[in-house]
């Protein structure tokens, strides 16, 4: 269990590193702010596909449109208007009004009627008191007490758009003042007996009841240095096509509104027409014109998300602390490593980057309903740089592998050749030579005839073998094939128990074996390669038959050292023809056996050595490392057979 | 020699045959020679692999060929027995194991676990009588080691026996010391002595001192001086 779980650590400490790069790169990206604007983008997106809510039947809109403005033939709409509008509204006993249009200076006709209607308690009416860009505020009626004004300044994020509402703030003058929303909730609740009063978490957080208004920080969720004066909290938009109860000017003046809409109800009278310009962009809600909400809107949600986060536990929107949002954005980081880790095959990959990004999506979308705001987009964009990186590692070492296939075939093609060259073909030169010049006897045509026919026994075995290779087994002689996917040790065994009963000149001296087969486990060894070690043990003990002479004792050591897999075949004959290669720089024609084994050593990242054992023979040994960084190493094409 | 291990103290065996008939016959020859002994019977290699974890037997007895459940529709065939010996090889090293079988060759590829195991571990021809099989099975519980010569090729030591073998008779030290010098267990040097005695096929034989006889064919093989 413990050598498991180390083999496992040693595996993801080499092949991990990539992307937990990534994974860093990612943290600190997102630290610097890089990837606010898509966090920005897909919270929003997310707030825009959620399921409609209910109408929000506290609050009735009553927005001034075109056609009331015609109606009227005068911009901006007269006091007198405005005072009569007021008026028809009281008459149905709502709870509050909230009157978010500016009227710093009187519009005559009618002014003093309009004060008189204004002064009415329930009336909350606007100010502006943030400077605009030329450092300019709009002042509230002046007839009005202070209790009965409330500001309209929208905060703005970097990009435009409105994601939170300010709910109180100092004014120029040092002045702390509240906004249009809060008077308005807090009126409203207070009617009902729920008072405000500071956070419990947050003594500076304001809470009505038990609900807490949680303060918008500069870091909060995917935010990054945010602007986050004053009292500022996240709106969470009311979803759906029709939010709110919206009626004209003209409707309440004909009195053709539900009295029931109006009783006891939050009114807010706003500009609804495109020729003013009180439109903010946002993102969030489902509109006929996409992205623009007019201002009168924005404070309907506002406040209903108060009402409701108050009344009927509709929940507020919340960020986890940020070193959780971390954790989680590392988490599914580990995750699509692990996808690369665990599900080899390419195609499984993708197939598994397509579910976990859903699962993701979908565990983001399903907290948001919640009111958790958790980070949708570093998760996901780690997630898949892990996984399709490692997708795209693996196609390429597909390719390697490929390659390194045809290039082996490419050579058992020549090496026929050759052996057919070398062998059968003079041979059959010289018995044509002798049939020419001479009459050659029986015994001479019969002795040419049979190696003849050795000759070509030798070459169609040698091809055959190599024709078996498509498959799991492995060819040991005509009649033994080897399951590969048995444990290394027990095919090395095989292979090894085989061969030296081969009927070879120089096994008939040996005396005596001293074979070691030690556990050796390389999960990650291809077929390919656990046939190219059979076939390197195949060759290094024929040759010991073939080419040591007078061998008295053989040794046979496969077994894993230090991270380290070996197979090592020690002889005492004397090698004539290997020796000779050793010592002799001149003989460069390298056998076909010597090149598969270089190949092979390369393909494992190990190393194969032939060298002279002291007093006599041969020690020819295959040395890897057992664990090697598997994951998106591009470095050489080396490893890239090695998935 | 049978009489050695026969009736100690309260033996557990294993017996798993998927032939009713032939596991009944070993059964009654095993009773008969060990009365005390506890004997459980399976048919198949998971009720094998689950007796043996419960029971903890003293000794199993198995035939290589076996279904793997009993509800197996392909019958019993010898790679489910290979890869339940495989296993027990490797969860139980100190379990004595008697194979029953007539495909020996079949194992070779085992060797190496089989060389690493600590326990007896024998091979029973099935075409020889039970006589043979009940010998087995006593050497099997003395923690002897006997393979059959088409297992080997020719002569195979590991050189840890090697190494035993020369301290022993070339500086006639003693198994205590010997596991001084090698730095391993007394254990491991008696085990090392066993499985030498295989791979030079010395085996207990009345009235001999198998100590001596593996040294004699030792010299004979000029593995020691």
């Amino acid at each position: 269990m413990r050598k498991t779980l180390r083999q496992e650590w040693n595996v993801w400490r080499v092949g991990a590193l990539p992307g937990l790069a990534i994974i860093a790169l990612i943290t600190v990206g997102r630290l610097a702010g890089t990837l606010q604007y898509l966090e920005l983008i897909a919270f929003d997106y997310m707030l825009r596909f959620r399921p409609a809510e209910p109408t929000d039947e506290r609050i009735l809109i009553v927005g001034i449109n075109e056609a009331d403005i015609r109606q009227a033939q005068t911009y901006p709409i007269t006091d007198a208007q405005l005072a009569a509008l007021i008026r028809q509204v009281q008459q149905y006993q709502p709870a509050a009004i909230g009157l978010d249009i500016f009227r710093d200076l009187p519009v005559e006709p009618g002014h003093a009627e309009f004060v008189q209607v204004l002064r009415s308690s329930n009336l909350i009416a606007i100010e502006k008191v943030l400077p605009d860009t030329s450092g300019l505020t709009i002042n509230p009626p002046a007839y009005l007490p202070a209790e009965q004004i409330g500001f309209v300044d929208t905060v703005l994020d970097f990009d435009g758009y409105v994601r939170r509402n300010l709910l109180g703030t100092p004014n120029l003058q040092g002045e702390y003042q509240f906004s249009l929303t809060f008077r308005l909730a807090e009126k409203y609740l207070s009617q009902r007996g729920i008072p405000l009063s500071n956070g419990k978490r947050d003594p500076r957080a304001m809470r009505f009841g038990e609900i807490e208004l949680t303060r918008f920080t500069a870091n909060t969720g995917g935010y990054v240095g945010a602007d986050a004066n004053g009292n500022q909290v996240l709106i969470n938009f009311r979803s759906g096509y029709q939010p709110f109860r919206t009626v004209s000017m003209a409707q309440i003046l004909a009195g053709t509104v539900d009295a029931s809409w109006i009783r006891d109800r939050v009114v807010l009278i706003g500009v609804m027409s495109l020729s003013e310009k009180d439109i903010v962009n946002s993102r969030a809600l489902i509109g006929r014109n996409p992205n623009l909400v007019h201002g009168v809107e924005i404070q309907a949600h506002a406040l209903s998300q108060i009402l409701s986060g108050v009344l009927d536990g509709r929940p507020l929107l919340q960020v986890w602390p940020e070193g959780w949002e971390y954790a989680w954005i590392v988490l599914w980081g580990i995750l699509g490593i692990s996808l690369g880790r665990w599900l080899r095959a390419p195609f499984l990959i993708l197939l598994g980057l397509g579910v976990t990004g859903v699962v993701l999506i979908g565990l983001c979308y399903g907290l948001l309903l919640l009111g958790w705001w958790v980070p949708v987009a570093p998760a996901l964009l780690v997630l898949l740089a892990n996984g399709a990186g490692l997708t795209a590692a693996l196609f390429y070492r597909h390719e390697q592998n490929l390659k390194a296939r045809i290039q082996e075939r490419q050579l058992v093609i020549d090496q026929t050749f050759t052996a057919i060259h070398n062998g059968p073909l003079q041979t059959l030169a010289i018995l044509l030579r002798t049939v020419q010049d001479q009459e050659p006897s029986q015994q001479f045509l019969y002795g040419e005839l049979q190696k003849l026919n050795q000759e070509l026994r030798t070459v169609c075995e040698s091809v055959q073998q190599e024709a078996f290779s498509q498959e799991n087994r492995f060819r040991i002689s005509q009649e033994t094939t080897l399951d590969l996917d048995s444990p290394l040790r027990e095919i090395l065994y095989a292979v090894y128990s085989d061969t030296v009963r081969r009927d070879l000149p120089n096994f008939k001296t040996l005396r005596l074996k001293l074979p070691t087969f030690d556990q050796m486990d390389d999960p990650y060894l291809t077929i390919d390669q656990k046939k190219g070690l059979c076939r390197f043990l195949q060759e290094a003990l024929c040759n010991v038959g073939k080419h040591a002479q007078g061998v008295t004792r053989l040794e046979v050591i496969c077994k894993q050292e230090n991270g380290k897999n070996m197979i090592r075949v020690i002889d005492n004959g004397t090698a004539i023809d290997s020796t000779s290669i050793l010592e002799n720089p001149a003989l460069t024609a390298r056998g076909r056996g010597t090149e598969q084994a270089e190949s092979l050593a390369r393909q494992l990242g190990g190393r194969f050595q032939r060298r002279s054992n002291s007093p006599h023979g041969v020690i020819c040994e295959l040395i890897w490392p057992v664990v090697k960084p598997r994951f998106w190493r591009f470095r050489s094409s080396e490893s890239a057979n090695r998935i | 020699m049978i009489k050695q291990t026969a009736g100690q103290t309260t033996q557990k065996f294993l017996v798993i045959d998927d032939h009713e008939l032939v596991l009944n016959a070993t059964v009654n020859a095993l009773q008969q020679t060990y009365p005390a002994a506890e004997i459980s019977t399976a048919q198949n290699a998971y009720d094998a692999g689950q007796l043996v974890a419960m029971l903890h037997p003293d000794l199993v007895l198995m035939d290589l060929s076996m279904p793997k459940t009993a509800v197996d529709l392909e019958g019993g065939r010898p790679e489910v027995g290979i890869q339940l010996l495989r296993s027990l090889l490797e969860s139980y090293p100190t379990l004595n194991i008697v194979v029953q079988s007539a495909y020996a060759k079949a194992l070779v590829r085992l060797k190496p676990m089989i060389n690493a195991h600590e326990a007896g571990f024998t091979i029973a021809d099935k075409s020889l009588p039970l006589k043979d099989m009940l010998t087995k099975v006593d050497w099997a519980l003395q923690g002897l080691v006997c393979t059959p010569r088409e297992m080997r090729t020719g002569l195979e030591l590991k050189p840890e026996w090697l190494e035993v073998l020369k301290l022993a008779c070339e500086q006639g030290l003693q198994d205590k010391a010997i596991a001084e010098k090698m730095n391993v267990s007394e254990r491991t040097v008696r085990h090392y002595w066993t499985q030498v005695q295989d791979a030079l096929g010395v085996y207990p034989e009345t009235g001999k001192n198998i100590r001596i006889q593996t040294e004699k064919r030792a010299r004979e093989e000029g593995l020691i001086d």
